[in-house]
């Protein structure tokens, strides 16, 4: 069964997810309305570096972080003005990483939602009276449920299974930065097979019962709709 | 009154309109599809942010130096030509969306009367999915309404519907838009519409205004750009007579002037009352002129007339003719080679024979 190290790379695993998705959800709300309604000419340049985490390994943006995280790098040496501890092989360090690696995740699901909304619902609404904050509560909100329930689930989902960012700057401190991912790993370089089967096998599990809840909920979204 | 005088430039079109009619009772906006009237309308609801210029609404300013007032700001009810209910909501909720952010209802308009005199009673609870267009049409107006506008905007609201929910709608809405103490701006492109429903007219063409007033100046301006098109028409008003014929529906204009309708109305659905005011659509094209009444026509119509004023050219080889039918104006579109056989001139007695006219 699961050893005392692996409960906690579990517990730091959700954490983690839970955090990021959070942060995600409220940074890529404003970041995808803004790419879903803005007729500025530098949307393109921004879409591609939101989309950059798709194809690059996740080492390099490992790489890079961690070099921003040290003492002279901008965000170490900001934390440092600032007398924070350092980012690096930390929880929020793992955090920042995770954020940027899983933006594409959660921006562009939103973005879509956004777009395919039209401006008729909110043009209607603004008519009726309502600004621009109680368009987007009244309106796009609850029109968007289905973009905000892939965004979480896709942006929970893919930072469970962050890999190669989080072995760069977060290292494998037990308790405190190591993940399920990297607990695998371990077990599997250590030979202990029997244990990484546990994890993996419930990482493989709870994953697909993840993809299986939005996908079951965006078939009975679309029958409604269309009955 | 509402004044405007509006400039938008969008990548292939201009808009470039200058218009003020009087700030109550409903303006047509008519003109063929793609002179920008649609555009217009979004300009005056605000939802064109790039519009110049200034406009003006029963003293408001919405649009001038001092600014642009934002959409939410203007009070302005829009029933945009596809149905555009919130889909999450149910119909009440859609009713209430626009009353419920008034800072002060002013009772104007009573939300009981009007969800009954729309007949939407029965759909308070359901969802905007399952009702057909004239119902949705019917709620986004209740809806607009509710949110007590200055300026009740519609955009060709029929133009979505099939046909006998367009018939049912427009008989609702020439009764309700004359009750209404709210300016309305109607775009069509159905001078059937524009017949039943406006006293004042605005007419567009390639992104400018042509003409502007009420509908009898505007229709009756001979060198007016409508009067030179193919659906010139003229508007008369009158009450379904006491006596009538076999077969046909007299409508008394006053004055001694009595028109013959043929009495379609098991096939349009209508019933009239006697005494009740109906109006009637003539084409100018369905008018011709006699110098002496003729005998034993099958023409129903011929009425005698005097010739108000000539179009001061011909166009297209024919001559937009305005008669004065004891007060009543009426065009009359001939060929330029009739007025000069019959040496037609203003002030002259004539006879006008009207090969239809369609009660509306």
């Amino acid at each position: 069964m699961l050893s005392q190290p692996d409960i906690a790379a579990l517990l730091i695993t959700l954490k983690l997810a839970a955090t990021t998705t959070l942060i995600l959800l409220l940074v890529g709300t404003p970041l995808a309305w803004w790419l879903a309604t803005t007729r500025s000419k530098v949307r393109s340049a921004i879409e591609a570096v939101i989309a950059l985490p798709l194809v690059l390994p996740p080492t390099v943006l490992g790489f890079y972080l961690l070099l921003a995280f040290s003492p002279d790098g901008p965000i170490g040496a900001t934390t440092a003005a600032l007398g924070l501890p350092s980012m690096a092989f930390s929880f929020w360090g793992l955090v920042l990483g995770s954020a940027i690696y899983s933006l594409p995740f959660v921006v562009q699901p939103l973005q879509n939602s956004f777009s395919s909304l039209g401006r008729m619902p909110l043009e209607v609404a603004a008519t009726l009276g309502a600004g621009p904050l109680d368009r987007f509560a009244s309106v796009v909100l609850p029109l968007s449920k289905m973009g905000y329930l892939t965004a979480a689930v896709l942006g929970f989902a893919h930072t469970l299974g962050e890999f190669g960012v989080v072995l760069m700057i977060g290292g494998n401190i037990p308790g405190e930065t190591q993940v399920l991912s990297i607990a695998i790993y371990d077990h599997v370089e250590a030979l202990e097979y029997s244990q990484a089967h546990w994890l993996a096998a419930g990482l493989l599990l709870c994953s697909f019962l993840v993809l299986l809840m939005i996908y079951s909920a965006n078939r009975r979204f679309y029958l409604m709709k269309t009955a | 009154m509402i004044e405007a005088a509006l400039q938008l430039s969008k990548s292939d079109f201009k808009l470039d309109a200058c218009f003020s009619v009087p700030g109550r009772g409903v303006t047509a906006v008519f003109g063929p599809s793609g002179c920008g009237k649609t555009t217009l309308l979004r300009a005056i609801a605000g939802l064109e942010p790039d519009t110049r210029g200034s406009l003006s609404v029963n003293a408001e300013q919405w649009l001038g130096a001092q600014g642009c007032r934002a959409v939410e700001e203007r009070r302005v009810g829009v029933v945009f030509q596809n149905p555009s209910l919130f889909p999450h909501l149910t119909v009440e909720e859609n009713l209430l969306y626009g009353r419920r952010r008034l800072r002060k209802v002013t009772k104007l308009i009573e939300t009981k009367e009007l969800i009954a005199s729309l007949e939407i009673e029965k759909l308070l609870l359901r969802y905007p999915e399952g009702l057909s267009g004239g119902e949705k049409q019917r709620v986004a107006l209740g809806r607009a309404l509710l949110a007590e506008p200055k300026l009740l905007l519609m955009d060709e609201p029929l133009s979505a519907l099939d046909q006998s929910s367009r018939e049912k709608l427009m008989l609702l809405l020439e009764s309700f838009l004359q009750e209404i103490d709210i300016p309305v701006f109607y775009v069509t492109h159905s001078s059937e519409e524009v017949a039943r429903l406006a006293d004042n007219l605005v007419l567009l063409a390639d992104g400018a205004v042509t003409d502007h007033g009420s509908i009898q100046d505007v229709l009756g301006a001979v060198d007016g750009e409508l009067s030179r098109s193919d659906t010139a028409f003229s508007v008369i008003e009158g009450q379904i007579a006491t006596k009538q014929l076999p077969g046909l529906i007299s409508v008394d204009c006053g004055t001694g002037i009595v028109f013959q309708v043929p009495d379609s109305t098991s096939m349009s659905g209508k019933r009239y009352q006697p005494g009740s005011g109906v109006r009637l659509r003539i084409r100018a094209r369905d008018v011709s002129l006699c110098l002496e009444q003729p005998k034993q026509s099958s023409i129903l119509n011929i009425l005698p007339a005097v010739i108000a004023e000539l179009a001061a050219e011909p166009y297209n080889g024919s001559r937009v003719v305005k008669l004065d039918m004891a007060g009543k104006q009426l065009l009359s579109k001939i060929s330029e080679y009739s007025v000069q056989q019959l040496e037609l001139r203003a002030g002259q007695s004539v006879f006008a024979q009207i090969k239809s006219a369609a009660l509306i």
